[in-house]
Formats: structure tokens, sequence, C-alpha cells
């Protein structure tokens, strides 16, 4: 089974940070407050939508076709995407 | 099997809807010529006297070039995405399947009748028509299905506008009526004028 990041609170739903990271091969555990990286921020189907994105180059009429939907429903997917990360950069900076 | 029905734009756009959507307008039209139906506006189906086929065609043919033509024209100033016209052009012709079963409406007598029996039984005007109740009854029954037929045609419409300009409520929805209401405008008065150049020149 493959374990889906949490990334926001299931209590308040407020955003995650990560509070230790682990090295399998030597057992070190590095404590600290780290912010999630932006991608990560997203949710998983629009990870996956920047993955197909870029391995069809780029090309929306390419991924409509391989997501069996119509080209301004991908465009349309897209223009949410590129808003919601702009709203995530401004949340940042 | 819903969604496909009422928005059918998730997966069909662009050009093959478009090649579609022109395909039913086309057959619409045969169809409207023969039983006697016609649209004298964007959205209304009207029993006809009988027009030639190439006023058929010209009239469903302005009713999806102006509806398109407003549609674009309101929804591109108010967009954050480039809106594609083949996008808008497409999506309307496809809309307009629903009437392509409101022409083959037409073919029922008790439709073509009622119009003259309520005429005649209101105002006293016409020729003095008799109907059973039988055929008052089927009368209202497709009355009924021409104004569902309307109800399914506006919402792919407005499917079709609000995935082609990428718009969300409550902005889609004031855009496209201000459109539609426009588009009911233009439409009745170039088809109006078209009607007028039609009695002349036969």
């Amino acid at each position: 089974m493959i374990k889906k990041l949490p990334i926001s609170c299931p209590s308040c739903s407020h955003e995650l940070n990560v509070q230790s990271l682990h090295c399998e091969a030597c057992s070190t555990t590095i404590s600290g407050q780290y912010s999630l990286p932006l991608l990560l921020k997203l949710e998983q189907h629009e990870q996956d939508f920047i993955i197909e994105f870029i391995q069809s180059s780029g090309s929306l009429k390419l991924m409509a076709q391989k997501l069996k939907l119509s080209y301004p429903s991908v465009r349309n997917m897209l223009d949410d995407l590129i808003e919601k990360i702009n709203l995530l950069q401004n949340e940042l900076s | 099997m819903i969604k496909k029905l009422f928005n059918p734009y998730i997966f069909i756009a662009g050009g093959a809807s478009l090649f579609i959507g022109l395909a039913v307008i086309l057959a619409t039209s045969i169809i409207g010529h023969f039983s006697n139906i016609h649209f004298p506006d964007v959205l209304s189906a009207k029993v006809s006297p009988g027009f030639p086929l190439h006023f058929c065609i010209a009239q469903n043919l302005i009713n999806w070039i102006i509806t398109s033509l407003i549609m674009y024209l309101i929804a591109a100033p108010f967009s954050k995405t480039t809106v594609r016209i083949i996008d808008i052009a497409g999506t309307f012709a496809l809309a307009r399947a629903p009437y392509l079963i409101a022409a083959t409406i037409g073919f029922f007598p008790a439709l073509q009748n009622f119009g003259q029996y309520i005429l005649w039984k209101t105002m006293k005007q016409g020729n003095p028509m008799i109907m059973s109740p039988g055929s008052i009854t089927l009368a209202i029954f497709l009355i009924i299905i021409m104004l569902l037929l309307t109800i399914w045609m506006v919402t792919l419409m407005y499917n079709g506008f609000k995935i082609s300009a990428n718009l969300k409520e409550p902005k889609s929805a004031l855009l496209f009526v201000t459109g539609l209401v426009l588009s009911i405008i233009a439409t009745l008065i170039i088809n109006n004028q078209l009607y007028h150049i039609l009695i002349h020149t036969s």
C-alpha cells in the first residue's frame, strides 16, 4: 500500500510542517521545523497532473488525448492549478 | 451518463464538437423543413407555415453563429484564460442537438392543429377547429416535451459557455444570462429581416 503524504492537519485543516527526517541507512534522525516544498503542498491529483503535463512535453492536446478529456477541460485544469500555485507563492512571500 | 447528456464538453469540444454540431444543425433544418417546425430565435421552436429548405438552414445557422459570436464577445474580456472561438462555436453547435428531437415532434398532426385550435377557441380567429380530448392531451404532452428540450439545450449552452471560457459561478451565470438575452433579441431581429427578404423575393 502506498501511504498518502498528509499535507493538512486532519484536526484543524491547517498546513502541516515537517518535524523530523530520518535516514534509513544509518538511523540518523534530524529534528526541526521545515515547511513543505510548494509542489508537495498541492493535492495528489494536482501533482499527478503536473507529472503528466511534463511527460506530455507540455502539450495540452496530447494530455487531453491521454486523459480522454476535451482540450478546454485540460486547459481549465491547468489554469486552476496556475492560480493555486500563484496563491501559494504569495502566501510564502 | 447524466454528465455526458448535460455536460458532454468535458469529453468533447473544439473541432470534433463543431463537426458533429454542424451535422446536427443541418439535420435539424432538413427535418424542420419537412415537419414544419422553425426556430425564429435562439430559443423558440414554432410550427411554421412551410418554409423553403434554404430558409430553414439559414435560420438555424443564424441562431448558432449570432449566439456564438455574442457569447464569445461577452466571455473574452471577463475570462482569465484565452477563449477560443472554436470552443464556443463547437459547444454551441452541439448544444442544439435537443432541437433535432424538437424538429421531429412537428410530424405529429396534434401539435400542428393545436395552435389553430387555441386561436379559434380563444380569439375566434382562423378556421374553426375541433380536436378530440385525446389529441389535446397529446398536444399538451408534446409541448411539455418541447419545454424540456429547451431546458436541456440551455443547460448544454451554459455548460459549453462555462467550460469554453473557464468562468466560475456566479460570474458565469450572470454573463451567460446577459449573452442569452442579447442573443434572443439579435436572432429575433435578424431572422425577422430574413423572413421579410424571403417574402419579397418569393
